[in-house]
């Protein structure tokens, strides 16, 4: 490395947005290979219902139509990261309006799409459990073998009733979160086909190949090297192309019939079947004592997951880890429910669980201060962790804690320290102002859970490099970041960077490109690969030309010794010709955690921070609110290119936005009303106000040239901070997302 | 179920004279994408919601999806192949390309705007992008590329 970074920390336009701009980038529902299949789903049409008979012998008499498949056609039909119950396509019962239930492949889309239609499907309608707290309860209809608590766990430390003792204010309070829905503007989408090695080739929008490769082969009883899967450019992801979407079908379709298939959901389908953000519940009892300390935290968390459980033993793990925010708190209390019923399968969004309970804490935290008479950001600051300390589950903080830096710069934004000039500005008098703050954390990587990535390097013979790695693009930029990273270890020109990606036939495992984690687990490895790189080239150098070479360094394209210098294409054509690998990997390994009792991945080692503050006025006569301006502060680390990093959080932020005042989804006893974007509205550019982004580095001595995860923090404390503007604003307190005219309306109409 | 019987269309798809022969149901959106794989015009919604499909007809942005072939029979076509290259390079140097499948809408939509107000306002920029969906940037970027593509910035 040289000393100056010529690379990390530079805004460099990314290498794929000129491609993706002129529309030259082939996405997954993008391609057509030659004498492809179309598949089309026909799905549940009840929430919940035994199936008693499916008859597909007309939708294969229909013309065109070459297969049907059916869950006799799977050999191992669950499956499930945390728990195996989701079935590939539905066998005995099905659990939610979108439940697959078989698949057509047909000569075209409409011979597909009116052969669905001819299915016959006997159902015996169950009854529909929408409510999570009528899904707890034993009288409630089984959704599963087991009942309907799919996890349930309690985390104590400290003694609560000793810490209200010691309290001055207490506030109580029952909050209540929305589904929320991905809409990426790619739905979820695939090809399948036979590759030149003979093996079945799944290319489908999603964030990790391994896990997918290992769905497939573990559902249709394959050997796994006889299945690859590739994700390209995707279209939007969010965490909501985590899970298994159409992958498994696909594989099927191409593994039963020989031929290529092509599997692309429509919005509706997407908006149905695609995973969501779970809808929770959460109860908080919360005391500070007089002179303005959190003394006691008593917490009841209840996820919905909707028909399967996804991910959501790891997401009600964040919410049990965030729900005391960034603060010191020596006493507290949380039971945390994870409950199926027949809504839509919530799993993993942005922020995995952290935004909803953030959304009552940071409400919570912003009564206590106001009770106490404080500052609401000098309240935030003395109870704020700070690096060394003791955290709620008894883990010291020994990496970097950037939420006091965050919160100093709050304090320091003219929104904060001249927020009676914005208040004061006059547009009608019906229209009231108000600001707002909350403040926010995050782990990142996969906390006390085993989480390791490999990167390989290969030298090319034109003097570049190609980095290889399994972490996906998903619109995020994580391939412009390894890029830049691995430019500023080899000391080469960006442009003599190749990337290969997600692709289990060429990449090693990085594992999944989720929780934050792939910028600082592939640039980690990076590191280590560049560190095996300087000893392999060192070794073949000496065994080559017989000179003892140390303190071997990358140089401009060059390697470079005490008395010598070898271009890298110099280098790599002599290693072609000698017939030595040019290839070398370098593994990261996050280091190990015990989780604490009754957690599976509490707590983690590495936490990022974040603190938005809200300008929003309020219409008293409609209820309407809008957000003039948001700022957003992240604790990032380091930067390692700011136009993707002020991208990310201003993304983040109008997701933000969306979930806390419009992302409005109409469920109605378990059937989704809102199914496109006309009735389920995210923000338009008419909605999205000035978002300000201020990037925080607290180093972090781990991460690649101090670098933290990015992805997620921006979106966690937008809706709190907007509900603590709304309530400076007009004096109620909206304690539902999402705050829509209605909502706002009534509140105020019963105010006075 | 959809008419079924093919029938030819002819039309001029960015400069070049094109004939296609598909159902009469199907929409523009599917005949660039599904008949001729010219997919730069993404599909986000087929129901006009989101934008991504935008191409121009005779000059002026039309949702692909919501057009029929039909209707398109004898008219000019320009997809986003077919703009010029300044507009999606001021998106790129920008930083306004994330995931990238809305863009080419915007794209689109940004060309024929630029064309009708050269110099246009902040306001005016969000009005006429106010019927393209963007999931990923918070359009930040988005302001600042097609003020760039107008020469405001850069
Ligand atoms: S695909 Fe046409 S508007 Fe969405
Ligand atoms: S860049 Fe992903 S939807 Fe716009």
């Amino acid at each position: 490395m040289t000393a100056a970074a010529r690379w990390v920390g530079k805004e460099v336009v990314r290498k794929d947005a000129y491609e993706k701009a002129r529309g030259l980038t082939k996405y997954a529902s993008d391609m057509f290979p030659e004498n492809l299949l179309w598949v089309a789903t026909h799905r549940s049409k009840y929430p919940h219902a035994r199936i008693k008979r499916i008859d597909v012998s007309k939708a294969l008499k229909m013309p065109g139509v070459v297969a049907v498949f059916t869950h006799r056609d799977v050999p191992n039909n669950r499956y499930g990261v945390f728990v195996k119950d989701r079935p590939v396509l539905c066998d005995d019962r099905v659990r939610y309006i979108g439940d697959p239930i078989a698949l057509v492949a047909a000569e075209t889309k409409e011979d597909a799409e009116s052969a669905v239609e001819e299915i016959e499907v006997d159902y015996e309608p169950l009854p529909v459990v929408t409510d999570p707290i009528e899904a707890m309860k034993d009288s409630s209809y089984p959704i599963h073998d087991g009942g309907n608590v799919s996890r349930r766990t309690r985390i104590t430390f400290g003694d609560v009733s000793k810490g209200f003792s010691q309290s001055k204010a207490v506030v109580e309070n029952e909050y209540r979160t929305s589904t929320q829905i991905h809409a990426f503007l790619e739905t979820e989408a695939g090809i399948s086909y036979i590759d030149e090695k003979g093996r079945i080739t799944v290319v489908a929008g999603g964030q990790s190949p391994y896990r997918d490769q290992h769905e497939i082969v573990s559902t249709l009883n394959l050997p796994p090297e006889k299945v690859r899967v590739i994700i390209p450019q995707v279209g939007g992801a969010f965490g909501g192309k985590d899970d298994i979407s159409v992958q498994i079908h696909l594989a099927l379709v191409t593994w039963k019939t020989g031929r290529p298939a092509r599997l692309v959901w429509d919005r509706e389908e997407s908006f149905l079947s695609g995973t969501k953000r779970h809808p929770s519940i959460v109860k908080m009892k919360t005391g500070a004592s007089a002179d303005g300390r959190l003394m006691a935290n008593d917490v009841e968390i209840i996820y919905d997951t909707g028909a399967y459980v996804a991910l959501g033993h790891a997401v009600l793990d964040v919410a049990i880890e965030n729900c005391n925010g960034p603060y010191k708190i020596p006493n507290i209390d949380i039971k945390a429910w994870l409950v199926y019923t027949n809504n839509m399968v919530a799993s993993a969004f942005r922020g995995f669980g952290a935004p909803q309970v953030i959304f009552a804490m940071e409400q919570q935290v912003d009564q206590l201060a106001k009770e106490l008479g404080m500052d609401p950001v000098e309240f935030r600051l003395l109870n704020a962790l700070r690096r060394g300390d003791v955290m709620v589950f008894g883990n010291r903080l020994e990496t970097s804690v950037g939420i006091a830096k965050c919160l100093e710069a709050a304090k320091n934004t003219p929104l904060w320290s001249r927020q009676a000039d914005f208040k004061a500005v006059k547009t009608y008098p019906w229209i009231k102002r108000g600001v707002g703050v909350a403040a926010a954390v995050k782990g990142y990587t996969i906390g006390a859970l085993p989480d390791r990535g490999t990167i390989s390097v290969e030298l090319l013979l034109d003097g570049g490099i190609a980095v290889k790695g399994s972490f996906t693009e998903i619109g995020q930029g994580v391939v412009q970041s390894v890029s830049q990273i691995a430019a500023e270890l080899f000391s080469v020109d960006i442009d003599k960077v190749e990337i290969v990606f997600a692709d289990t036939d060429k990449t090693p495992d990085t594992s999944v490109t989720s929780a934050s984690r792939q910028l600082f687990l592939a640039g980690n490895a990076l590191k280590e690969a560049a560190k095996n790189m300087i000893k392999h080239v060192a070794q073949f150098i000496e065994k080559t030309y017989n000179i003892k070479v140390d303190n071997l360094r990358f140089e401009n394209g060059y390697v470079v010794g005490r008395d010598f210098k070898i271009s890298f294409s110099e280098l790599a054509n002599a290693m072609a010709r000698s017939g030595v690998e040019r290839e070398v990997s370098g593994t990261y390994e996050v280091p190990r955690v015990q989780p604490i009792p009754g957690s599976l991945e509490i707590p983690h080692l590495f936490y990022m921070f974040g603190v938005s503050l809200a300008l929003v006025e309020v219409n008293t006569l409609t209820g309407a609110v809008s957000v003039p301006k948001l700022v957003s502060i992240a604790d990032v680390g380091k930067v390692i290119n700011p136009q993707t990093l002020t991208g990310q959080l201003e993304g983040a932020a109008a997701q933000g936005i969306g979930y806390a005042l419009l992302e409005d989804p109409k469920i109605e006893n378990g059937i989704l009303k809102t199914t496109n974007l006309s009735t389920y509205l995210i923000p338009s550019i008419k909605d999205i106000p000035e978002i300000e982004v201020i990037p925080v580095e607290d180093a972090e001595e781990s991460g690649p040239f101090g670098a933290k995860g990015i992805g997620e923090i921006g979106i966690i404390s937008v809706a709190p901070a907007i509900a603590n503007a709304i309530y400076d604003a007009v004096g109620v307190r909206p304690k539902s997302t999402p705050m829509t005219p209605e909502k706002i309306y009534w509140l105020l109409k019963n105010k006075c | 179920m959809r008419l079924r019987l093919s029938k030819q269309f002819s039309f001029v798809l960015n400069g070049e004279a094109v004939t296609v022969t598909c159902p009469p149901a199907y929409t523009l959106l599917e005949v660039l994408r599904h008949v001729l794989h010219l997919t730069g015009t993404k599909d986000g919604c087929s129901s006009g919601d989101c934008g991504a499909c935008t191409v121009l007809l005779d000059g002026r942005p039309v949702h692909s999806c919501l057009t029929l072939i039909s209707q398109v029979e004898g008219r000019n076509v320009v997809t986003v192949e077919g703009i010029g290259e300044n507009v999606p390079k001021c998106y790129a140097e920008e930083g306004a390309v994330q995931c990238g499948y809305c863009i080419p809408g915007f794209v689109v939509t940004t060309a024929a705007f630029l064309e009708e107000n050269p110099s246009p306002t902040e306001d005016e920029i969000r009005d006429a992008l106010r019927g393209n969906l963007c999931r990923c940037t918070g359009y930040v970027k988005i302001v600042n590329a097609v003020k760039k593509a107008a020469g405001g910035i850069g």
